[in-house]
């Protein structure tokens, strides 16, 4: 067996932590504007992420927007899961296919599609000026709305899918015993179904919470120059300002935020619900 | 007043029937049992009791009160799942007191009722067990503190023994009976398994493809069966089919053999219980059948006699003869002739199917 595992321990190990051992390297580097990197050992590029407050700001933004989008993904996936999880046959194989459908289309084609969908001269609008219900057109595109909006329908799948596969092995004479001892539908899904369906939820915003910290192309399309979010900035760094060691002290701040609040949040969840 | 009223009970899944016309009144304590081969509607006819079933026609009541369109969680029953379906993130004392607290009974009740339960159940000590912690037999017994605890007005069994190891099963059987009666439960219960219906239950409706066959007490439906499916179903037997001669007498091939009344030139199918053909060895004598010897089969405490007669193959049981009778010596090709009285052998009506596991001819 762990002969099997050297293939994909020797990509991980070359492809990925190599490129991050790097990363992390040239995060305590310092920066001069003529001389680009220069190599130090030290820790100001992480101090001055912590110490600017537009930083604070995007980290900040990142840090409600991603939580803010894990929610509505998790209250808009579970009911869709559930669904999912208890249809059998021939529509259960179409309605699974269709939740991945939107995995087929790349995020950048995805935004592009809410833009004309949202803007001000957009679909909308157009509709809600032509029923007469407003004047001007609202505005949607560029707002954090937008943004969220666009997050979450890149993540909903992810979300549906995990809860799905854990809430079908949830064997459904559990919830008729429930029913049967006298609890209407929601005492079922709170003292049963929700409890037990506890690591998807778990591993669904697990996954979901790390897809929003890091998303890139919604907010830099939906959300306009205005709105930043850290996985933006890091490639400003790179690319705009060609600050590398500030900009990998960026991304290693986004890596262990995002790691150490799902592991926090794992650990409560299921602490919470063990009882 | 009945405690548990089905009339005209019947569920159908777009073309096919799935239940049909079942109709049962329960007294109150009555353990009634659901037979059949699977398939045959039982689960559905429980499932509609408990209300996860909605009947396409005819009325569910519970102690007079129709809830033909009631949800499960107001039927008042108690389930007992084929797999148990206990909840696996609740302690034994949660899983039992779950029906408790839906009813709104106090904390310090439901802790004494509980404890009641367990120890019912011969399960104290294991409340604070979760259920993944306990024996297959243990989890069953869970199961039935869970539905006992409430009091419920039908106490529902879904194939509750399936799942055990066969000592274990015969064991769980007895203990279900005593505390059904013990505590007045009116009880349906559902199996495939005849012994299991025989042994528990007050009254047995034997059901096929969706309708029933026959209702009656075990020995009604083992002695006097309505109908061949019956007969078959429940126990072993020995069907012959041919004329009615004369009251008495039924003509298969060139044997005269005895039944119970008949009109004559009626087409019938005869049937007689292995246990109630005797067997005489040698050839002389009047009357009967006869026949040679094929296998014996030795049970212990019976023996089973195969015997080749002109009127088909004949399975004979009877308690194993002491060592030196002439039955004991008989070994295969030796020739019998095989008798019964006129009251053992059951005339029906040849009008249909038996159940497939004991059809003549390929006797158990």
């Amino acid at each position: 067996m762990p002969l099997l595992l050297l293939p994909a321990a020797l990509l991980v190990c070359v492809m990925m932590m190599a490129p991050m051992v790097l990363l992390f390297r040239y995060s305590l580097n310092l920066y001069s504007p003529t001389q680009l990197m220069v190599e130090a050992l030290s820790p100001a590029n992480y101090l001055n992420a912590v110490r600017d407050p537009y930083y604070r700001d995007v980290l900040g933004t990142t840090l409600w927007v991603a939580l803010l989008c894990t929610l509505l993904a998790l209250a808009a996936g579970f009911p869709a899961g559930y669904a999912l999880a208890r249809m059998r046959g021939r529509w259960k194989a179409w309605l699974t296919l269709l939740t991945i459908f939107p995995l087929m289309v790349g995020n950048v084609v995805r935004a592009a599609g809410w833009m004309t969908l949202l803007g001000n001269t957009g679909m909308l609008n157009a509709a809600l000026r032509g029923l007469g219900l407003v004047g001007e057109p609202v505005q949607i595109m560029y707002t954090t709305g937008a943004v969220v909006i666009g997050i979450v329908t890149v993540v909903l799948p992810y979300m549906i899918l995990t809860l799905a596969s854990v809430i079908e092995s949830i064997p459904r004479s559990v919830e008729e015993a429930a029913a049967n001892m006298g609890a209407r539908p929601f005492t079922v899904f709170r003292r049963v179904v929700f409890p037990l369906s506890l690591p998807g939820v778990v591993a669904g915003s697990a996954l979901v919470f790390i897809l929003c910290m890091n998303a890139y192309a919604t907010p830099v399309l939906l959300g306009g120059s205005q709105f930043k979010m850290m996985a933006p900035a890091v490639y400003d760094q790179f690319v705009r300002t060609t600050n590398w060691p500030f900009g990998a002290a960026l991304a290693f701040i986004l890596l262990f935020v995002t790691l150490g609040l799902t592991m926090a949040g794992s650990a409560l969840l299921q602490r919470r619900y063990r009882g | 007043m009945s405690s548990l009223s089905l009339q005209g009970l019947r569920r159908t899944y777009s073309a096919t029937v799935a239940v049909d016309r079942v109709d049962l009144d329960m007294a109150q304590g009555e353990l009634v049992a659901l037979l059949g081969p699977s398939g045959c509607g039982k689960t559905t006819t429980l499932r509609m009791v408990a209300g996860f079933v909605l009947p396409s026609a005819g009325r569910v009541l519970i102690g007079g009160q129709d809830v033909s369109r009631a949800p499960p969680y107001a039927r008042d029953t108690g389930m007992v799942f084929q797999g148990y379906a206990l909840f696996p993130h609740m302690t034994v004392a949660d899983n039992v007191g779950f029906g408790l607290e839906m009813r709104r009974v106090g904390r310090a009740e439901r802790a004494t009722r509980i404890a009641e339960a367990l120890r019912l159940v011969r399960l104290d000590g294991l409340a604070e067990r979760r259920p993944a912690q306990l024996s297959g037999g243990q989890q069953q017994r869970v199961a039935l503190a869970r539905a006992l605890v409430v009091n419920p007005s039908v106490f529902l069994l879904d194939e509750p023994l399936s799942n055990l190891d066969a000592r274990l099963r015969a064991e769980v059987r007895v203990e279900i009976r005593a505390l059904q009666q013990r505590l007045g439960l009116t009880t349906l219960f559902v199996t495939h398994d005849q012994e299991e219906a025989l042994t528990m239950a007050d009254r047995l409706v034997v059901m096929d493809r969706g309708r029933v066959r026959q209702t009656g007490s075990p020995e009604e439906l083992y002695e006097r069966p309505d109908n061949l499916f019956v007969a078959s179903f429940l126990g072993r037997c020995n069907i012959f089919r041919g004329t009615v001669e004369r009251p008495g007498r039924l003509r298969a091939g060139t044997a005269a053999l005895p039944c119970d009344g008949g009109a004559p030139g009626e087409r019938s199918a005869l049937v007689v219980r292995p246990e109630r053909v005797a067997i005489v060895p040698g050839e002389a004598g009047e009357g009967g059948l006869p026949g040679r010897v094929g296998l014996v089969t030795y049970l212990g405490g019976l023996t089973d006699w195969h015997i080749d007669t002109p009127a088909g193959p004949v399975l004979v049981t009877r308690p194993t003869p002491a060592e030196g009778d002439a039955l004991r010596r008989l070994s295969p090709g030796a020739p019998v002739r095989l008798d019964w009285t006129e009251a053992a052998g059951r005339l029906l009506a040849d009008d249909e199917h038996t159940a497939d596991k004991h059809r003549q001819g390929d006797p158990r």
